[in-house]
């Protein structure tokens, strides 16, 4: 069954009120999300390698009363379900996941330098993408938190769709930060935080960022000023890299939604890994293990305290 | 007249040790450098990292967490779950190149000299790495 047929035969048996999927965008290579709500409209439905906006997001903002819905879902948008469920954002019965293979997400930055590049002259094929019939390696095309996915098929689903993506070889830019000397790092990281305008499009479209009230916005006690200067700038995405411990799903949504291009999923990327080598866990991979701020052991690292 | 640079400590001590430990340091007269503020905190665990990610944005150019030893939290568990979020924050402000800033500890009521000890080499650390890179802009837009 294909996600289309899938997603026609739910609406057709009326057991989903809505599917959330991506239709085709006004721009090249840009999808959208939409919330289809009858079968005729299926056909727009596409899931391509330039789906990477996380739906679990769109979710929060329907209305409580909406009813049963289903969600394509890649991998880290099944984690971010999973993390959403258990902090009792979502309800599990309300849901109905269309697990989809996720074949790597494609930056569409990085095809800017091909002027006038249309849809139609791009091609993917195993571990390839092919432009104007050139073919170049994926993995150079796409996402940073991509490069370093460890779940592309998700690990909660209701029905799995699709065949599995070929696979591409794992990169981790955070090694090559943490072999810098610490001095290089805080020039990388001041230099790109200095840039950041504080839109906040990075945390609106993060799954987990979904508190009525953000400290970033808060006014009593005031954290923060609104002028995006470094330290204003370094305290935001810090403190919003310590609200995600334990919670960021790696999706890269971050990344994706900043338009000044900083590679602001870094951070969060290395929240999580540090959450995931010392305490030993991975947000959304399990729905029993207790988050990692809520318990703790008594051989928890302590070789840091004087 | 400008007076040569020296460095700023914030320090939240909680209530029920640290504190105290100050408190004793003082009684018993012991020298330490006077660069530490102190802000006395119920618990090291009601420490939330954006108290910490504020004051080095209001110029200070160190840190110093100080909580009770494990195991003789008052409150039992603040310090261990207070301990999970500052190695959390203590690794991130490392990957971002800033080691050395933000220091935890764990001084008990009786334990004024080493109150004293802990001070002095948080004080000598950031002696070493200078004024913060955060505290340069301080001219605007400083909160009250």
């Amino acid at each position: 069954m294909t996600l289309r047929e899938g997603a026609r035969k739910l609406l057709e048996e009326k057991s989903v009120q809505g599917v959330l999927g991506y239709k085709r965008g006004s721009l090249p290579f840009r999808t959208r999300p939409y919330l289809f709500r009858n079968p005729q409209e299926v056909e727009e439905l596409v899931f391509t390698p330039f789906c990477g906006t996380n739906l679990a997001r769109y979710l929060l903002r329907l209305p409580g009363d909406f009813g049963k819905v289903a969600v394509v879902a890649k991998g880290c948008d099944s984690r971010a379900l999973t993390v959403l469920v258990r902090e009792h954002q979502l309800k599990r019965e309300n849901l109905y996941i269309l697990g989809v293979h996720c074949p790597g997400m494609v930056d569409w930055r990085k095809l800017a330098q091909w002027k006038d590049l249309k849809e139609s002259e791009v091609a993917f094929e195993e571990g390839t993408i092919l432009i104007r019939g050139v073919p170049h390696p994926l993995s150079s095309f796409l996402e940073a938190s991509c490069k370093r996915c460890r779940y592309r098929s998700p690990l909660e689903y209701d029905i799995l769709l699709g065949a599995e993506a070929s696979p591409f070889p794992f990169e981790d830019h955070l090694a090559a930060l943490w072999r810098l000397p610490k001095e290089k790092r805080w020039e990388f990281f001041a230099q790109e935080l200095s840039r950041c305008i504080r839109c906040y499009a990075c945390r609106n479209a993060c799954p987990m960022c979904y508190c009525k009230e953000c400290f970033a916005e808060s006014h009593k006690p005031l954290f923060i000023h609104p002028s995006p200067t470094l330290r204003d700038n370094f305290v935001f995405h810090l403190g919003r890299a310590m609200h995600l411990a334990g919670r960021c799903v790696e999706c890269g949504a971050c990344e994706r939604a900043c338009p000044l291009g900083i590679p602001i999923a870094t951070l969060f990327l290395a929240v999580a890994e540090i959450v995931r080598e010392h305490f030993a866990f991975e947000a959304g991979a399990s729905v029993e293990a207790p988050a990692p701020f809520v318990t703790y052991r008594e051989d928890d690292p302590n070789a840091f305290i004087l | 007249m400008s007076s040569p640079w020296e460095p700023k400590i914030v320090a939240f001590l909680c209530h029920w040790c640290s504190y105290a430990g100050a408190d004793l340091a003082g009684v018993s007269r012991i020298q330490y450098p006077p660069n530490i503020r102190v802000i006395r905190v119920p618990c090291s665990g009601s420490v939330d990292p954006l108290y910490i990610l504020k004051a080095l944005r209001e110029g200070a150019d160190g840190v110093l967490v100080s909580g009770c030893h494990p195991g003789d939290c008052h409150y039992l568990s603040g310090n261990y779950f207070a301990r999970r979020k500052f190695f959390v924050l203590y690794e991130l402000l490392r990957f971002l190149g800033l080691e050395g800033r933000v220091h935890f500890s764990w001084v008990s009521a009786s334990e004024g000299q080493r109150f004293a000890e802990v001070v002095t080499s948080v004080v000598a650390a950031v002696e070493k790495l200078g004024p913060s890179p955060l505290a340069g802009e301080r001219k605007y837009h400083d909160l009250a």
